[in-house]
């Protein structure tokens, strides 16, 4: 697919991750604009419906990214996240959408350079697998 | 005498088991029968598909697995004023919504020419005579507009009449917006919830009495589960299976409690637990966790070509 059509919906929290891509544009890195940036509070506050959601609106990739293990601003909160993560890899490689679609990573607020890179990193991996089918599939079928 | 208002019933793709919750009315049958006759139900009377009556209240059981099912749906949401989707089958797509994981032609071969149990040396799959089955099972609200939904697998005979009457007398009929653990006799820790293993029920035998069944080890479905059922289960130490779908305030029952059993395993531990632990512990996530909603999922079937 072409690289202009990969649309990826990246979950950031607002301590660390979002920092992240605050210093990658403040530092002017370059990185590709297919992704739509979500800040929530805390990486423990992503649900695995929220990715889901994410494909079932036709998103072909989502990144999670929260902060460095230990540095979480309430405690505990990435731990969780990394729990969770795991389960829904599992699940996406069972309902077929495939688990390298998925990706999560810590960003900590000082690492734009890291946020830039996993951002690329993302959008050539999806690049090669091509769209998401969920979204066709359902239209199709309607 | 006033007019008794009609009341039809119909199954499609389900089992034909909340039909019996029905007939398991019981006294209150009598409190529904003063009220309105039953005058179309294909399980419990003889009936006609071109001779339905015009009906103020249609039941209807199962979900949309074939393209019967479907023309059945569509033709009697014209002769019905208001439209109860019945049971988790009509609500979520149930547990034949399982199919989902699979394309039509393995099902097909699967029933027809897999099965010990059917001698079929020539390896046919009926065509004819026999309803086509749809790209996968979905939902009654799919297919038609729907007025009420009571899910359950069946549901409850209690619960079910109090809102036929309920309806009946022209009052609205609401469902519960907590979860399971909110009506759940059984303890939970003080401390909160924690699991540092998980494991089936054959695996740990008795339950403890009175403690919550989440810190025991057994995946209880009650956190992302609508406490219409009255936690029937987790009281006679069964853990709960979800079987009456999610509260309206979730979109994705299997989804949240994939996120409820990450967070609470091991969460003594946060730091230093390995986070590949309870991911290796669960063989089946989506038959643990989707057994009766897949259906009604975000990703309501699975995708084929491997995600390509």
């Amino acid at each position: 697919m072409a690289e202009d059509d990969v649309k990826i919906v990246m979950f950031c929290c607002n301590w660390c991750s979002y920092g992240g891509a605050d210093t990658a544009g403040t530092s002017r890195m370059q990185y590709p604009p297919n992704i739509r940036v979500i800040r929530v509070m805390c990486s423990g506050r992503i649900e695995p419906q929220f990715v889901l959601k994410a494909f079932r609106e036709g998103a072909d990739g989502v990144i999670v990214a929260g902060c460095h293990h230990g540095d979480c601003h309430y405690d505990a909160g990435n731990y969780k996240l990394d729990r969770r993560m795991r389960l829904v890899y599992k699940l996406a490689e069972d309902m077929g959408i495939g688990k390298e679609r998925i990706y999560h990573d810590w960003i900590s607020a000082s690492e734009g350079e890291k946020f830039a890179d996993t951002v690329k990193m993302m959008v050539t991996r999806i690049k090669e697998l091509g769209s998401a089918p969920l979204k066709e599939q359902l239209d199709a079928e309607a | 005498m006033v007019e008794k208002a009609k009341i039809g019933t119909m199954w499609l793709g389900g089992c034909s088991g909340c039909h019996l919750s029905i007939a398991d009315f019981h006294e209150s049958l009598l409190d529904v029968m003063e009220l309105a006759d039953f005058e179309f139900s294909p399980v419990l009377m003889d009936t006609k598909y071109d001779e339905v009556p015009e009906l103020d209240v249609l039941i209807v059981e199962g979900g949309i697995r074939n393209e019967e099912n479907r023309e059945l749906a569509e033709e009697l949401r014209e002769k019905a004023n208001f439209v109860i989707s019945y049971g988790t089958c009509a609500a979520y797509g149930g547990i034949p919504g399982l199919g989902n994981l699979h394309t039509v032609e393995e099902l097909e071969k699967e029933a027809y020419i897999n099965s010990p149990s059917t001698p079929n040396e020539e390896g046919i799959i009926p065509n004819e005579d026999v309803p086509a089955l749809e790209s996968r099972v979905r939902p009654l609200n799919e297919a038609i507009d729907v007025d009420l939904v009571v899910p359950g697998c069946p549901p409850r005979s209690d619960v079910v009449a109090e809102a036929v009457i309920a309806l009946l007398k022209g009052e609205t009929v609401e469902l519960p917006t907590t979860n399971l653990c909110d009506v759940c006799p059984r303890e939970k820790p003080p401390e909160g919830l924690a699991m540092d293993v998980i494991k089936r029920q054959f695996e740990i035998g008795k339950p403890e009495d009175d403690l919550c069944l989440i810190p025991q080890g057994l995946i209880c479905m009650g956190p992302a589960t609508i406490s219409l059922c009255g936690a029937e289960c987790p009281s006679i130490a069964i853990q709960c299976r979800g079987c009456y779908g999610p509260t309206s305030k979730v979109m994705d029952q299997g989804a949240k409690m994939i996120s409820a059993i990450a967070s609470d395993y091991g969460i003594e531990e946060d730091k230093t637990i390995d986070p590949e632990q309870v991911a290796d512990q669960l063989d089946d996530i989506v038959g643990t966790f989707y057994t009766y909603t897949l259906p009604a999922a975000l990703i309501p079937a699975k995708m084929q070509k491997g995600g390509k």
